[in-house]
């Protein structure tokens, strides 16, 4: 039978493995399920099976790799050679000085500049980092969270400067702040001031971008801090509920904005599970938007998704065994019905991808999607036992964590109370010690470990990019009209503290070449900063 | 894979209570693996002081000469570590704790170990590592002995590193005694330095009280200030993991505050062992206001009255707390009481609650201050009150 292991406090944080007696489960298992499963057609309600009747008989996933390093320039010309080896999309990884909001010569930055992604300072970064790739035609998804507003801005300023019209702009933002108060820390503001920036962009989307997804709801990071699939699975919602709850505050429509909300989960190692927690995210999903927030629209329930594979599982010894944990991982989100994936490259944990490890990442997407056939069937594992049991398990789960959320005082009061923090902490630390006792086997690392020294090649940035970047900062300083910087500055915190929609004052600013820090500062000077309290 | 338990190997007794800073420097926010370390080094004996993100290098060695330590754990997965490693290095030379063992742990291409260890790191730990191989690597601190009259002259003369050395040899088995015999003329009531303590229940919002108390405090020039920040300490292994200072600092170090974590052992009414010696020492250091956090158990906190001039007593609404403290009958240890979030709903009925019940068998009443780290409300009454 499926047993759910339990935390100290009573309930399931690890996901139910389904075993039965001999190993196997049986249509009486399947039928003895309580509440029993709801199946479905692929491409109805609730969406189990998937979000389209043909699934990828009718349209493959788009592979997207992300990345992203060094000057705008760089990354403009990776971006064109991703393009030009079959990649269907862009995905624009931005260093940590953007992600955290400041300018590339604020000393804060010093050593950080262009080294994890793009440095972003001004629209001018924008415009040189988009240089020759046709905006109406590659979707484009770009990494922020803190920042995504002013990035926003900068991306709607520099399509507006080529002549490019907002309606036809596809792409994503990941605009997702709440995970990065539970887990991945690049956070600037308070939580309140944070989800309204959020709300913002959602709001203004739905209005001037509509083919834009203005938020990206990321359960990836929730996992690689060390979350259980079903943690990430019910955090992730839980963060996607408080923003629809958020949205519908400013009185828009339900209808108007939910078919813009996407979403961004992990592909990990455990192949069953993964797949069960893509089916239940899409039914959970589609009983909220219609159940709780009564969306009529069938586009508003439907789940879409992004994939990645699990950074976290790969390891440095004997790299290369990184491309088969890849492969599998990779064919668990596509069994799971994702809508985009990116496969992670096989020298990750020593650096940032070389050229040739991204290009056998996205081979394998293409391996995956033209010669093992998978894309040809439409949710095969349908009805298989012990994919039901694991999804209806799923499902379960995750609404009990809804209702502990909603015990807590809800999203921001279980915030500020550590809950989320808490608990990924503890399931990290479970990990941890498991693996110490050598509970679970990792190849190469403690078991089947070799001498061998393998070092792939190794990409490395340019010691030059921050000073080539800081020189270009200068000289958009040394250009721009300040008291025109000046006075937009003023608007945005004038906005912040009146509460406007702030989209509009951050795409004049960005016009007048205000920067990416200078902005975030005006909104400081109102919103306040934050600091994490560790319990 | 190893054949005895992780607890199995953890019974080195020397290692227990081996201070150990765990530190993130940079913009990076990557903190699994840190956390994940800090609980096992704590659960492996340690005493292990967590930074927080986001620290300089120069605040990262300023931890570490406050807190004595003898590890420094500096984790980063952003690739800066050729540039951040070098400066963590140069920092802690300025402040001369070159001597603290120096780890990396994160994502190190292999071929920039030779440089970081070249520049004094000590060990890089990769992914993949376990608990137990990052415990067995590190060894005690070692017992050279004390040149006593050296540090209490550089004591004297404010140097971080000497005082937070004597402190810890007030605790030391091996120095204990002479230490205490030394200072034993030293009395905190015959020097100006003021002593306040601040007591209240777990998770009430002690650290974050006082570290709005050093904002207030540091806006007066030169006034030197010292924090015992007491944590508590496991009865099974003897580990603890220090997490009060970073509720209390920011990132930037000043050399007229200086704050200490204490692991307390349980039983000893919520404050750390030799607390009157300490006391004497960081008195005979000059500083003018020290300011004292207990533990938080909420009983038999009366010796905390001894050992301090002032008793701050912090509350929280809606937690129930203040029926606790009433039945233990220690609301009379307390010359001011602090109700903290008064911003929250239920704050305003716990303060009348509070003034209705609040009277000594003489007649006089602590004043009760509601405060809010949001709105600042209370806080300038707050200040007033101590002076």
């Amino acid at each position: 039978m499926i047993t759910a292991p339990s935390t100290a406090e009573g309930f399931p944080s690890a996901a139910p493995r389904a075993s039965g007696s001999e190993g196997f489960l049986s249509a009486e298992d399947l039928a003895a399920l309580n509440p029993p499963p709801v199946i479905g057609t692929p491409g109805e309600f609730p969406f189990t099976r998937g979000i389209h009747r043909s699934m990828y008989r009718g349209r493959l996933w788009t592979m997207r790799q992300f990345s992203g390093f060094g000057t705008a320039k760089d990354t403009n010309e990776r971006f064109r050679f991703l393009l030009a080896q079959g990649q269907s999309g862009l995905s624009t990884a931005f260093d940590l000085p953007t992600l955290m909001g400041l300018d590339s010569d604020d000393p804060r930055s010093s050593g950080e500049v262009g080294r994890l992604g793009v440095a972003i300072d001004t629209v001018d970064d924008m415009l040189t980092l988009f240089q020759d790739i046709p905006l109406q035609d590659v979707s484009v998804s770009m990494t922020i969270n803190a920042p995504a507003a002013v990035l926003m801005a900068f991306y709607l300023a520099a399509a507006e400067e080529r002549g490019i019209p907002w309606d036809r702009l596809r792409g994503t933002i990941q605009n997702d702040i709440l995970k990065e108060f539970h887990a991945q820390n690049e956070v600037v503001f308070p939580p309140k001031p944070s989800v309204r920036l959020v709300i913002d962009l959602i709001e203004f989307g739905a209005r001037a971008v509509p083919q834009w997804n203005t938020v990206s709801i990321s359960g990836y990071h929730i996992r690689e801090a060390g979350a259980t699939a079903l943690q990430e699975l019910a955090f992730t919602l839980s963060d996607g509920r408080h923003y629809v709850e958020e949205t519908l505050q400013r009185g828009l429509p339900v209808d108007a904005f939910a078919s813009r909300l996407s979403f961004f989960f992990n592909a990990h190692n455990d192949f069953f599970e993964e797949i069960a927690k893509y089916r239940a995210a899409r039914r959970l999903w589609a009983e909220l938007m219609q159940d709780e927030y009564g969306a009529t629209e069938p586009a508003s329930w439907k789940l879409r998704f992004h994939a990645q594979t699990a950074g976290c599982s790969l390891q440095s010894q004997q790299p290369d065994v990184n491309v088969v944990r890849v492969a599998y991982q990779a064919m668990a989100a596509v069994l799971g019905g994702c809508q985009s994936l990116h496969t992670n490259s096989l020298d990750e944990t020593l650096a940032l991808p070389s050229e040739q490890a991204v290009t056998l990442a996205l081979r394998t997407q293409q391996v995956l999607a033209h010669e093992t056939g998978v894309a040809d069937h439409v949710d095969p594992l349908g009805g298989s036992y012990l994919v039901e049991s694991l999804t209806q398990s799923m499902h379960t789960g995750a609404r009990a964590y809804f209702q502990r959320i909603a015990d807590t005082g809800g999203m921001l009061a279980a915030i500020e109370g550590g809950f989320f923090r808490r608990e990924i902490a503890e399931s990290a630390y479970l990990y941890q010690q498991q693996f110490d006792r050598g509970e679970h086997i990792i190849v190469g690392v403690n078991r089947y470990q070799s001498d061998e020294d393998v070092r792939p090649e190794i990409m490395s940035i340019d010691p030059d990019v921050e000073t080539d970047q800081l020189a270009s900062l200068r000289r958009v300083k040394n250009l721009r009209d300040i008291s025109d910087v000046a006075r937009t500055l003023d608007d945005v915190r004038r906005g912040a503290a009146a509460g406007e929609n702030l989209l509009p004052l951050l795409i004049a600013a960005a016009h007048t070449r205000a920067t990416l820090g200078e902005m975030m500062q005006a909104l400081g000077d109102v919103f306040g900063t934050f600091r994490f309290a560790e319990q | 894979m190893s054949e005895t338990s992780p607890s199995e190997n953890r019974a080195n007794a020397a290692l227990i209570g081996t201070r150990v800073v765990l530190a993130k420097v940079g913009l990076d926010g990557h903190d699994r693996g840190v956390k994940v370390v800090a609980r096992g080094l704590r659960d492996a004996g340690f005493h292990v002081i967590y930074s927080g993100l986001w620290q300089s290098p120069e605040a990262v060695a300023q931890i570490v000469a406050d807190e004595d330590a003898a590890w420094l754990g500096i984790s980063l997965l952003n690739g800066a570590h050729l540039t951040l490693i070098p400066r963590v290095v140069a920092a802690l030379h300025h402040i001369g704790r070159a001597d603290v063992g120096l780890i990396v742990g994160g994502i190190v291409p292999p071929a920039d170990i030779p440089t970081l260890k070249a520049a004094g790191v000590r060990l890089v730990f990769g992914p993949g590592t376990t608990i137990d191989e990052i415990t067995q690597a590190l060894s005690p601190p070692p017992e050279t002995p004390l040149d006593l009259d050296l540090l209490c002259k550089q004591s004297h003369q404010h140097d971080h590193v000497s005082i937070a050395r004597l402190l810890t040899a007030a605790s030391s088995a091996r120095d204990g005694e002479a230490i205490r015999t030394r200072f034993a003329a030293t009395d905190p009531q015959a020097t100006t330095m003021r002593r306040i303590a601040v007591t209240g229940s777990p998770g009430v919002g002690k650290s974050t009280l006082i570290a709005g108390l050093i904002k207030s405090f540091r806006q007066r020039s030169s006034c030197r200030l010292a924090v015992l920040a007491c944590d508590p300490q496991s009865p099974v292994t003897g580990g603890a993991l220090l997490g009060d200072r970073l509720r209390m600092a920011d990132s930037v170090p000043h050399d007229n505050l200086f704050i200490r974590s204490l692991a307390t052992p349980s039983g000893l009414q919520g404050l750390a062992p030799n607390l009157d010696v300490m006391e004497r020492i960081l008195a005979w250091s000059g500083f003018d206001l020290l300011i004292i956090e207990t533990v938080g158990i909420g009983q038999g906190e009366i010796a905390v009255r001894e050992l301090a001039d002032q008793v701050v007593l912090v509350l929280q609404p809606q937690t129930g707390d203040s029926v606790q403290w009433d039945k233990a009958g220690l609301w009379e240890l307390a010359d001011l009481i602090v109700v903290q979030k008064c911003d929250l709903p239920g704050a305003d009925g716990m303060l009348a609650d509070l003034r209705e019940h609040l009277t000594r068998a003489d007649g006089s009443a602590s004043p009760i201050i509601g405060v809010s780290s949001h709105t600042r409300a209370g806080w300038d009454q707050l200040i007033t009150s101590l002076g």
